[in-house]
């Protein structure tokens, strides 16, 4: 029975351990400073708990957070917006490890038009 | 697969203040399941000697048992929208592992046992106090973890 227990602890730690990177919630894991990409969306995984589009920024592939359905939608956007093929500016916060080559947009652009997601932030 | 595709996880993925109210009650199930099989296990681990093991058996089992059920039908329903990503989270199948093994040693405690705990020998049963409360408290930790994986 004692050996079970440590078998068990030792497995929440690993857990603890092996998680790859504390990401996606809040700001905490972003650099503070804005990036500026333009690519054509490959991917999009739209709706709750978070939206996430992958983007082909001339050959490079990132993983661009937008916002849960509400966020979109107050922003202006639509589903449609985000369809495979389509070109988007993203502004936001890249991740501190740039090997990921993951951001969280703060504002969209579709040609001229501004899509504002936090409109509180810079 | 399919889970995803259903009517159900289509207007969770959708929705807002019903997704919310979803976590909110998945919460409320951990909060009811954790809240009343701690004492209970402190309780047999040695914990408060003067209280009648019974009568807190008869308040904390069944409020332990509506927790887990809450928590496993807004679990679920948490999973299908995006069951295809969830399932693919190692911390995801660690935290079902020890929601097994929770279930399972306390069925077997209670067949043992009794449902109030009332067939419990003179001999300590400790080690079923901290087998639940290692279990169910790693349990949580995978549950949270999941938010900061994916």
């Amino acid at each position: 029975m004692k050996k079970c227990l440590y078998v068990l602890v030792f497995l929440a730690g690993l857990a603890t351990a092996a998680s790859p990177g504390f990401t996606h919630h809040g700001w905490s894991w972003t650099t503070g400073g804005n990036i500026d990409l333009t690519g054509i969306i490959k991917s999009a995984k739209l709706g709750n708990p978070h939206g996430v589009v992958t983007v082909d920024v001339e050959g490079e592939m990132w993983t661009v957070e937008v916002g849960q359905p509400w966020r979109n939608k107050r922003a202006g956007l639509k589903d449609s917006d985000f369809a495979v093929g389509k070109e988007m500016r993203f502004v936001g916060e890249p991740s501190k490890d740039r090997s990921k080559k993951r951001m969280k947009a703060e504002r969209i652009y579709i040609g001229d038009r501004e899509y504002k997601l936090y409109p509180n932030r810079d | 697969m399919a889970l995803e595709q259903s009517p159900l996880a289509a207007y969770l993925r959708a929705a807002r203040w019903e997704y919310a109210a979803v976590n909110a009650a998945h919460i409320l199930g951990v909060a009811m399941l954790v809240g009343s099989i701690l004492p209970l296990d402190l309780r047999l681990i040695g914990l408060w000697p003067s209280i009648e093991r019974q009568s807190l058996a008869r308040v904390l089992i069944p409020m332990a048992a509506s927790g887990l059920m809450i928590a496993v039908l807004t679990g679920v329903m948490l999973f299908i929208v995006r069951a295809q990503e969830y399932a693919t989270l190692s911390v995801l199948w660690l935290k079902l592992t020890f929601i097994v093994i929770g279930f399972l040693s306390a069925i077997v405690t209670h067949l043992r046992h009794g449902l109030w705990l009332d067939r419990v020998p003179n001999r300590s049963i400790a080690h079923v106090g901290v087998l639940s409360l290692v279990t169910w408290l790693s349990a949580l930790v995978c549950g949270r973890l999941i938010a900061f994986v994916v």
